[in-house]
């Protein structure tokens, strides 16, 4: 009983306290505001800031239809029927989480260039002499959208997979029952039941899609986020920047709370949380092979494309980074990856059990304040979280000895949870939401709650959740970049910053090989976790 | 519990061993991340027993830390391949003197800070690339950066996006040069005659003067050497060896060159050691190596560049705007460049 009420007050006081540390840097950013505005607004204004936004727009439109397309309908397919590879397909369809979008653009143009392998491929099949170009330039907004698109659908593709799996099937039976096919019955009750998952899972995929600059900047796309970096890089205003990013944030949370309220008067939980085995339909002939095909397409697209076109690079010009460098540099990806992903998985699980069992609504807002950082570009972002370190360091002298958090690792997990907690606090807000709020009034009339609640009945019904969260922080963290750079101690190297020390310079080929390192690195993870989540529908036991 | 608190502090301990410092070292942030740099600083320890400590990002994200770290900084030495950078922090006061005769007399005037606050190591040009089967030797003889802006190049010419810091040093060069309007005009002429939508990096932009997309193109001389080396592949060496180098504004102001330079902090813990790493840089048997490796030019006049960069030319007259102007002018380049459409 003791145990029971410590841990119920330090429920109340710890993350109150946690929160207010992490969401400093956002404050930190949104703070410029009230700064003074420069006159390079004017300039903006007159000049660039339409374009900026209209290229915005209409990639995010274009991006989400696409996402949304892929990730939905692939999940559905490999959750409720048989074709010929599902069961490749159910994992594999995870794996373009591995390309960060920018190694893809850089890669796509590589391939479809004038210059590139696909056209100097066919060049040579058919015998031409090299000035056949066989593809459409991809250097433009019509590329990124297919960039953005083939690597992060994954976040669409996981969220509602993991709805679909703990859907209720008898919602879809009664369906059936009162004449719906099958068709109807996954437009009109499957798609409308795991909305909120596939709007958790959107909204990742439009976060990172404006807080992205690589891609853009070299498809030389005039987006948002250009803008900022141009005010930042360009006009040394960094301050200005900070605004822009700021008039970002405000949008997505326009954008989030218009969701929210949308939603806010339906319940998507099944009462009776009845969880029997779903029918598995075989699917023949023609329909096998469409979804063969449609699920084909973005791993090969998002994922043996790019990987191929690297594996080569990585032999013809830098297999020496192969070396006791490279495992060093796995080791640290790895250490600092799961350290990340075990902890920010285990801060929003608690948040979010502790909002749903006291309705503390100051935890709530701080929580969406918090996953708003996943909507800042990411250098941005960095310097807010460097602003916040070198502030303890120089204010707060904690230890006799030199102890900096600036440049140190523990300022780096730091910075992984402030910058990854949308992944997971989406992922398991979503999966909470699954589970009945009547589920808790009976274990309270079994006298049930606090630590015993959250163990024995929350715990097993968001499993998948859990461990979605982990999988998302776990492959951000390996590829994240501008926190590492520039918060990383001296000599300390991860796959991402060896990529990008070659991408930077735009030398592709050198980068090849830690890019490739990165996808190695990531896939055992990817594959056990894609397993667990598989067998992780309740009543079924683990493997 | 006991054993939770040991682990705790074992734990805490590993985080920040990395973070202490040894007698011995130099403590470096570099923006450029070349092989080859490491080679040299492996070399530098080799020679000298001082440990160089390496923190390698954007150089204005590096900046920002620096500035945030304050008296607090571990940095000796900030090494950017961009002289606006280097200006930026030697304005906020943050670089000190570098008082080493070696040094100072090693670098000419034109790129150093004006106080000798940093100074360049390698040099890069941005030069003209164009297509021999297209364009007349008449054309583009004695041409300047200034003609680019010329409507009889309609259609014809690309150039990577106004985003790119090597033309944002370009038009701040100009700026500096010829002044705000006559570079604006001319700014707004490149655009007319544009091939293309600025898009990808200046490799791009010699590929299409290779391919025929545009018969002319700027871009950095030690994309060439890439290209020509071999290193990016045979088709590309094939593309390099169609197009043809010309070394702009040699009637006139001169080629304008971009520097990639070094200079040491206030408030650096190990200033002597910072000194003899920028010495040990400009010795010949290491400018020689950089150039060698990179294509770049060297900042010394009697070292060589690499022999496929040389065969262009060695002997050429640069732009002598103090390096210090393309920061003063870089936000003017850039809302200029946004007024005239380059995007």
């Amino acid at each position: 009983m003791f145990y029971n009420s410590l841990f119920e007050n330090s429920l109340k006081i710890l993350p109150i306290f946690l929160f207010l540390l992490f969401v400093t840097p956002v404050i930190l950013i949104l703070s410029s505001l009230f700064y003074g505005y420069s006159e390079n607004w004017f300039h903006l204004y007159n000049y660039v800031l339409s374009e900026y936004v209209i290229n915005s727009i209409f990639l995010i439109i274009g991006v989400s239809f696409f996402v949304v397309l892929i990730g939905v309908l692939s999940s559905w397919l490999v959750t409720y029927y048989n074709f010929a590879g599902k069961s490749f397909f159910e994992w594999a369809l995870i794996l373009p989480l591995a390309v960060p979008p920018y190694i893809l653009a850089y890669t796509f143009t590589e391939i479809f260039d004038t210059y590139g392998s696909a056209n100097i491929l066919l060049n040579n099949i058919f015998l031409l002499d090299d000035k056949k170009v066989f593809f459409p330039n991809i250097r433009n907004i019509y590329g990124a959208i297919a960039v953005f698109s083939f690597t992060l659908y994954p976040y669409v593709y996981l969220i509602s997979r993991m709805a679909f799996i703990n859907q209720s099937i008898s919602i879809i039976e009664a369906g059936r029952v009162l004449g719906l096919s099958r068709v109807g019955a996954f437009f009109k009750l499957s798609i409308p039941l795991i909305r909120p998952a596939i709007f958790a899972g959107l909204a990742l995929v439009i976060m990172e899609t404006l807080s992205d600059f690589g891609a853009v900047e070299h498809f030389a796309i005039a987006t948002f986020t250009t803008g900022i970096f141009r005010t930042w890089y360009g006009m040394y205003d960094l301050n200005t920047a900070m605004q822009l990013a700021s008039l970002l944030l405000i949008f997505v949370t326009v954008f989030l709370v218009i969701e929210r309220l949308s939603r806010k008067k339906a319940s998507f939980v099944s009462s009776n949380s009845l969880y029997k085995k779903y029918n598995i339909i075989k699917l023949r002939g023609f329909k096998n092979f469409f979804a063969m095909l449609f699920c084909f397409t973005p791993i090969f697209m998002g994922f043996i494309l790019p990987i191929t076109e690297l594996l080569n690079w990585t032999i013809n010009y830098k297999l020496d980074f192969f070396n006791i460098d490279f495992l060093e540099s796995s080791f640290n990806s790895l250490l600092l990856a799961i350290i990340a992903a075990l902890l920010c998985t285990m801060i929003s699980f608690l948040i979010n059990f502790s909002a749903r069992f006291q309705g503390n609504k100051f935890l709530s807002f701080l929580s969406s304040t918090l996953m708003l950082g996943y909507a800042v570009p990411g250098l941005i972002l960095a310097i807010g979280i460097t602003q916040l370190l070198t502030f303890l360091d120089n204010h707060f002298e904690f230890f006799k000895f030199n102890f900096i958090l600036t440049g140190s690792l523990i300022g780096l997990i730091i910075a992984y949870i402030i910058k990854s907690y949308a992944l997971s606090n989406s992922t398991i807000e979503a999966s909470f939401q699954r589970v009945s709020s009547s589920l808790d009034d009976v274990s309270k009339t079994l006298n049930i709650s606090g630590i015993k609640l959250m163990y024995k009945i929350h715990f097993p019904l968001v499993k998948t959740g859990l461990l979605t969260s982990v999988l998302l922080v776990g492959s951000e963290v390996i590829k994240e970049l501008p926190a590492t750079l520039i918060l990383r101690p001296f000599n300390f190297e991860t796959l991402a910053v060896s990529a990008y020390n070659y991408a930077s310079e735009e030398r592709m080929y050198e980068a090849a090989a830690p890019s490739i390192a990165i996808v190695i690195v990531g896939l055992l993870p990817i594959i056990i976790l894609s397993r667990m989540i598989k067998s992780s529908r309740p009543g079924e036991a683990l493997w | 519990m006991r054993y939770f608190n040991k682990l705790f502090f074992v734990t805490l301990l590993l985080f920040i061993l990395p973070y202490q410092s040894f007698a011995s070292e130099v403590n470096v942030y570099t923006s450029r991340h070349y092989d080859s740099d490491e080679v040299i600083y492996e070399d530098f320890t080799n020679l000298t027993g001082i440990k160089v400590n390496i923190i390698s990002g954007k150089g204005k994200a590096l900046m920002e830390r620096l500035r945030l770290e304050g008296k607090n900084s571990p940095a000796d030495l900030f090494i950017t391949s961009d002289a606006g950078n280097l200006w930026k922090i030697q304005k906020d006061g943050m670089f000190r003197e570098i008082l080493s005769e070696k040094i100072v007399k090693t670098v000419p005037d034109s790129a150093r800070g004006p106080n000798n606050e940093w100074v360049g190591i390698t040099k890069r040009s941005r030069v003209i690339f164009y297509n021999p089967e297209k364009v007349k030797d008449i054309e583009i003889m004695n041409i300047t950066y200034e003609d680019l802006a010329d409507p009889k190049w309609e259609g014809r010419l690309v150039v990577r996006s106004s985003g790119n810091i090597y033309n944002q040093s370009l038009v701040a060069s100009l700026i500096s040069r010829i002044g705000i309007q006559r570079t604006e005009k001319w700014a707004k002429g490149i655009v007319k005659n544009f091939a293309r939508k600025p898009q990808g990096n200046d490799r791009s932009q010699i590929l299409a003067v290779a391919n025929g997309e545009a018969d002319i193109a700027i871009a950095n001389t030690y994309y060439i050497g890439l290209m020509l080396s071999g290193e990016k592949g045979i088709d590309q060496k094939k593309a390099a060896e169609k197009v043809s180098m010309i070394l702009p504004g040699q009637a006139d102001g001169g080629t304008h060159i971009n520097i990639s330079g070094v200079g040491i902090l206030k408030n650096a813990p190990n200033p002597s050691n910072a000194e003899k790493l920028i010495e040990y840089l400009l010795t010949d048997k290491v400018q020689k190596y950089i150039v060698d490796n990179t294509y770049e030019y060297p900042i010394k006049s009697n070292i060589m560049p690499s022999k496929i960069i040389a065969k262009f030319g060695t002997n050429f007259k640069t732009d002598e705007t103090y390096a210090s102007d393309f920061g003063k002018y870089n936000s003017e380049a850039v809302r200029l460049m946004d007024r005239a459409g380059w995007r």
